[in-house]
């Protein structure tokens, strides 16, 4: 019985978060002593499924039906349902995007299963799988277990688990392609063409990367810094409490305990103090950089790197040295 | 949207002991819950309620005599009065009577009103929470109830999609029970001159903290009051530190409103409290849970406006019932509610609801315990009018004389009339410690601990009359002393391009009413802001 | 339209949460409660809908005895009746167990459209609304920014990573769970709360209902996160700062 890593991808391109789910998967596999299998889902997945079958995985599963080709919480659900009853797999990993939100719960409930959801973290504790939950908005976190029968499911939160590690295999796993039975009938939504909006609202709390400008910036001509930096690690612009309270940005935009609480992978404060009412906003970040020139400020109590100084000189230097780096 | 209309024969505005204990015995005397409204600014009761406290339990036990109440289970234990010097102490033999509390009881005012709620809940009357009362619905010189607080206003005063423009509430009469320093009280006492005759009111801001301790470090029950140290011995004041159950300490300063340096800051005084042997030995090792300030009316007897006009009365510390020797108004607030209702009924079944018959309110506290209690310290604040050292005579006097002491009818001046301005002071700023994030804190993580939310965007609500004298009168006389008085960090000054200005941080506020009181000005008038926001005083 | 809307108590946003002696759980003595918030926009558009088509807004909770304000809030808002399955465990168990107990109760109803707020602000599963549409067989669709009413069913708005979106099509029943933010949640009018005595609550155990409460998942500890690393401060002017934290991000934190 392995642990099954269920990978997404969008018309033919990869949704880069399957990467970090495939990366846990091979570490619980580690772990429990199973082997790790891969899976995805859609239709004409040859090329996909070769590409997987790279990777140092016992098999590939391609989960290939016309009727699979646009996406569907029925489609997904019985289809990915029926493979896993007949391959009954001890853990079933999923990542924590948009679509998984939608169908993977439904997918455990159609097989009488809870599933463990957005977690940032995992071990194996005597045998058994503990997986690392945020509660409370990130104010705290819980070790949970799952209890019942395997298959057990869970997804996993982005930047929790590093791709980069993923080993390719020597020679290229077996893929199959399981037999899955879907009548049009059985999807009951019918999706319309995806389009693109010019975004009316900002959604700081799915950003993975964030810069926030503080009150260090003194002025409101001074926020473009701090904007290009953020241009150019491809992130959002954030802020603290007084530049949003100065209408310096929308409200929108405020990160702490009257605003958003943001979990990024990469959270840059510029200028912020660190007040305890901004902390909590932003607790859940993976990485923080701190720039201020209060070395006494509490930001840096919570930052993995600092840099004591000018942010108007570190700051556009931080931008030319990144935009360097991704060339 | 249309402007909500409701009528109703007697409306309570607040839930706080007085307003509780008020629509309880309403209720149980009208046996008409329909009739009784009660409001209230918090988003829950008990969210703005906050004391040391101690309480005597005389009010609560007429309120209920036959049932057990189960905010009195922790009886005050070992007790002891403290003078503090900076690095010592030496207690009391004797512990000074007004100080003496074998009989009374550790509460937690916020769980105490929660419980009456409960109470008020069975009797079929339900407290209209986050529902702020914003001025008197006026007819002909007459109360005729309130117009309550608009909802979705954003910052301009424009009305975003969900606004909804306050209700008028009707009432027959209307309690205002509002806390100190009542903000629609404040309205009426100056419109009808409710308080010609009295001494001008005086107050103090109480800051106090939660703490969670190590195990038997401090026995529930356990009272100590201090006086000395950090304030000066021209000050009014002293700390507190109670023993509460589950291994908990209330603990916190309580500064006269009425200091002559302006730039005295009360939150800073009590971190340094905080720091003194005596208190320090108490909470190190422990954990802060929980904060909150509040202004306390401790002018007294004298200082208490007439409490009746066409329509209204006043009640609780909104009418000044507080016996600020005793460090005591809960069962004063209760009593007064209590006889508040008994008035209301009276009026409601003579049909009449003139001041003629609503001053049957000032006959009856004139006739209850209240004034027995009251009368004795009738100049006891006063007493401290020079400082420490003399107002122990004083008060000797006073006890001595049931209250007259050396002078019956001892005047008292506005707390903030006394205020120096710097070019009388030395030039020597008052000791100002900073935080260290483990025993003492600064007032923008206190503010954190006092779980305030406001909704952000709405207007301000401090109206301040002219920000002009802030940036320049005030700040070469006095220096902006409400960046000090402020126990949450609303008001700063800043410097600008266009130079030193005021800058505002109404969120952080949590309804402690000191800037209404204290500026030298009295430029800055309190308004409730939008009805839910405010602290949430869970325990305290 | 009849219309079912979730709604799940939970600790206020600004409570201060202490660990309680089990680690398990937080210190409820002392928290207040409120509406969950994202459920209060799966209200209100519940509300709106209400008002545009007719009909009445049923809401739902699970949760000990102290959940019933927080349907009675929703009555004072404007909801019609209220549904409570009622046990002291229900306030803390996960997604799953807590559908299928919310399951058992709407079934007691016919229903068109069940509406769902996208997670707890105090557990964050964010799944019972896609797990309840599983048990109630009906089609679902999650973080829907608008919904319209078709011919055959609804037209839904739904959001999807990096400002995309798409429109989708289903038939009624069905259950939508509402992305936060998308309108502005009324306040209660105070006839609206003084309306809510009267509305009808109906409270049912999980017995009654038939349904077990045995969880799927296990909280073993709580605790509050510690920082494992330390913060490393990089020295140096700011062009030669710049540079080696770009390298520490790069190939340390590897998040570049």
């Amino acid at each position: 019985m392995s642990v099954l890593v269920i990978l997404e991808q969008q018309g033919g391109v990869w949704h880069k978060m399957s990467w970090e789910a495939l990366a846990a998967g091979v570490e619980l596999a580690r772990g429990l002593g199973r082997p790790v299998a891969a899976a995805v889902a859609g239709a004409d997945l040859d090329s996909l499924a070769a590409e997987l079958a790279g990777y140092r995985v016992e098999r590939v599963l391609s989960v290939d039906h016309p009727l699979l080709a646009e996406y569907s919480p029925d489609g997904f659900t019985a289809a990915l349902g029926q493979m896993i009853r007949a391959r009954q797999p001890f853990l079933v990993v999923l990542p924590h995007t948009y679509q998984v939100r939608e169908f993977a719960p439904k997918l455990a409930a159609s097989l009488d299963r809870a599933l463990v959801p957005d977690v940032v973290g995992c071990r194996v504790e005597g045998g058994e799988a503990v997986f690392v939950r945020q509660l409370f908005q990130g104010k705290m976190n819980a070790d949970v277990a799952v209890a019942g029968e395997p298959p057990y499911f869970v997804s996993v939160q982005a930047g929790a688990f590093r791709a980069d590690r993923l080993e390719r295999g020597s020679a290229p796993a077996p893929v199959e392609k399981p037999a899955i039975a879907l009548e049009a009938a059985e999807i009951r939504t019918r999706p319309l063409e995806r389009f693109q909006e010019a975004k009316r609202t900002v959604d700081l709390a799915a950003a993975e990367i964030i810069v926030a400008v503080g009150r260090g910036i003194k002025e409101p001509e001074n926020i473009p810094l701090a904007e290009k930096l953020a241009q150019a690690l491809g992130g959002e612009l954030g802020a603290s409490r007084p530049i949003c309270d100065n209408g310096w940005l929308p409200m929108e935009r405020q990160i702490g305990s009257s605003g958003q609480t943001v979990s990024p992978k990469l959270y840059v404060a510029v200028g912020i103090s660190g007040a305890i009412q901004h902390l909590v906003g932003m607790k859940g970040s993976r990485t923080v950089v701190a720039i201020n020139k209060d070395a006494n400020a509490p930001i840096f109590e919570v930052a993995d790197y600092g840099i004591v100084g000018n942010l108007f000189e570190v700051v556009p230097a931080l931008t030319e040295e990144v935009l360097k780096a991704r060339g | 949207m249309e402007r909500e209309v409701l009528e109703t024969d007697v409306l309570i505005v607040g839930a706080g002991p007085a307003g509780l204990a008020c629509a309880i015995r309403l209720a149980e005397l009208t046996k008409n819950p329909d009739g009784i409204t009660v409001i209230e600014k918090g988003r829950e009761v008990g969210a703005h309620l906050l004391s040391g406290a101690v309480m005597d339990p005389r009010g609560i036990r007429e309120l209920f005599p036959s049932e057990p109440i189960p905010a009195l289970d922790t009886p005050v234990g070992r007790e002891g009065v403290y003078f503090f010097t900076r690095g010592g102490q030496w207690k009391f033999p004797v512990e000074p009577p007004p100080l003496r509390n074998h009989g009374n009881y550790v509460v937690s005012l916020n769980r105490l009103a929660r419980w009456l709620n409960e109470r008020l809940e069975a009797l079929g009357v339900q407290v209209f929470t986050g529902t702020a009362a914003m001025e008197c619905l006026m007819e002909g010189g007459r109360v005729a109830g309130v117009r309550t607080d608009d909802k979705g206003r954003d910052r301009e005063g424009k009305a975003k999609a969900n606004f909804q423009p306050g209700a008028d509430i009707r009432a027959k009469v209307t309690i205002f029970a509002e806390g100190v320093r009542g903000s629609v009280a404040k309205q009426l006492i100056a419109r009808q001159r409710l308080d010609a005759e009295s001494n001008p009111a005086t107050y103090a801001v109480g800051v106090k903290e939660i703490w969670e301790i190590r195990p038997g470090r401090l026995d529930p029950g356990t009272v100590y009051h201090t006086m000395g140290y950090p304030l000066a011995s021209d000050q009014y004041g002293g700390g507190w530190i109670y023993g509460l159950p589950g291994n908990l300490v209330s603990l916190g300063l309580v500064a006269g409103l009425d200091y002559r340096d302006p730039r005295f800051d009360p939150h800073n005084a009590f971190q340094q409290y905080k720091l003194h042997p005596f208190v320090r030995g108490i909470l190190e090792g422990g954990k802060l849970i929980k904060y909150g300030a509040k202004a306390v009316p401790e002018g007294g007897w004298f200082a208490m406006p007439r409490l009746w006009s066409d329509g209204a009365l006043l009640a609780g510390d909104t009418g000044g019932f507080l016996n600020g020797l005793r460090l005591k108004g809960i069962h004063l607030a209760i009593k007064s509610g209590m006889l508040a209702a008994e008035t209301a009924r009276e009026a409601l079944e003579a049909r009449d609801f003139s001041a003629a018959r609503l001053a049957r309110f000032g006959d009856k506290v004139n006739a209850s315990w209240i004034r027995e209690e009251l009368w004795k310290v009738r100049n006891g604040h006063q007493a401290f009018e020079h400082g420490l050292w003399p107002a122990f005579f004083h008060l000797g006097a006073q006890m001595l004389t049931g209250g007259r002491g050396v002078r019956d009818r001892y005047p008292s001046e506005a707390g903030h009339a006394r205020l120096l301005r710097l070019a009388e002071l030395p030039a020597e700023e008052p000791v100002k410690i900073a935080a260290d994030g483990k025993l003492t804190f600064d007032k923008v993580t206190d503010v954190y601990h006092s779980s305030t939310h406001h909704e952000e965007d709405q207007p301000t609500h401090l109206v301040i009359a002219d920000t002009d004298i802030c940036n320049t009168r005030c700040a070469a006389e006095y220096g902006n002393p409400c960046r000090f008085f402020c126990p949450a960090a609303v008001y700063e000054m800043e410097e600008t391009r266009a130079g030193r200005r005021l800058k505002l941080n109404p969120s952080n506020c949590v309804h402690c009413k000191t800037c209404d009181i204290m500026d030298p000005y009295q430029i800055i008038t309190w308004v409730a802001p939008e009805g839910g926001g405010g602290p949430s005083y869970e325990g305290m | 339209m009849r219309i079912v809307v979730c709604l799940k108590q939970v600790p206020s946003r600004d409570s201060l949460l202490r660990i309680d002696e089990s680690q398990q759980w937080v210190r409820e003595t002392d928290l207040s409660w409120e509406i969950n918030e994202p459920d209060t926009f799966a209200l209100e558009e519940g509300l709106r809908l209400k008002e545009k088509h007719g009909g009445e807004v049923v809401v739902v909770a699970a949760g000990p005895a102290r959940a019933a304000s927080a349907i009675r809030e929703a009555l004072a808002k404007g909801a019609d009746r209220g549904l409570h399955v009622e046990d002291d465990a229900l306030g803390r168990l996960d997604s799953f167990t807590v559908a299928r107990a919310l399951a058992a109760a709407i079934r007691t109803e016919p229903f068109d459209l069940v509406l769902t707020g996208l997670q707890s602000d105090d557990l964050g599963y964010g799944q019972t609304g896609v797990i309840l549409a599983e048990l109630l067989g009906v089609p679902h669709a999650t973080i829907i920014m608008e919904v319209a009413k078709t011919d055959g069913g609804i037209k839904v708005k739904r959001e999807l990573e990096a400002g995309w979106f798409q429109y989708v099509e289903m038939p009624l029943p069905a259950l939508l769970s509402i992305q936060s933010g998308i309108n502005k949640v009324r306040y209660a009018t105070l006839m609206g709360i003084k309306k809510a005595k009267s509305k009808e609550l109906k409270r049912f155990t999980p017995a009654e209902l038939g349904v077990g409460l045995e969880p799927r998942q296990k909280i073993r500890r709580v605790y509050v996160p510690q920082k494992s690393k330390r913060t490393q401060l990089i020295e140096g002017l700011a062009k030669e700062a710049a540079a080696k934290l770009v390298e520490k991000l790069r190939f340390e934190a590897r998040v570049l």
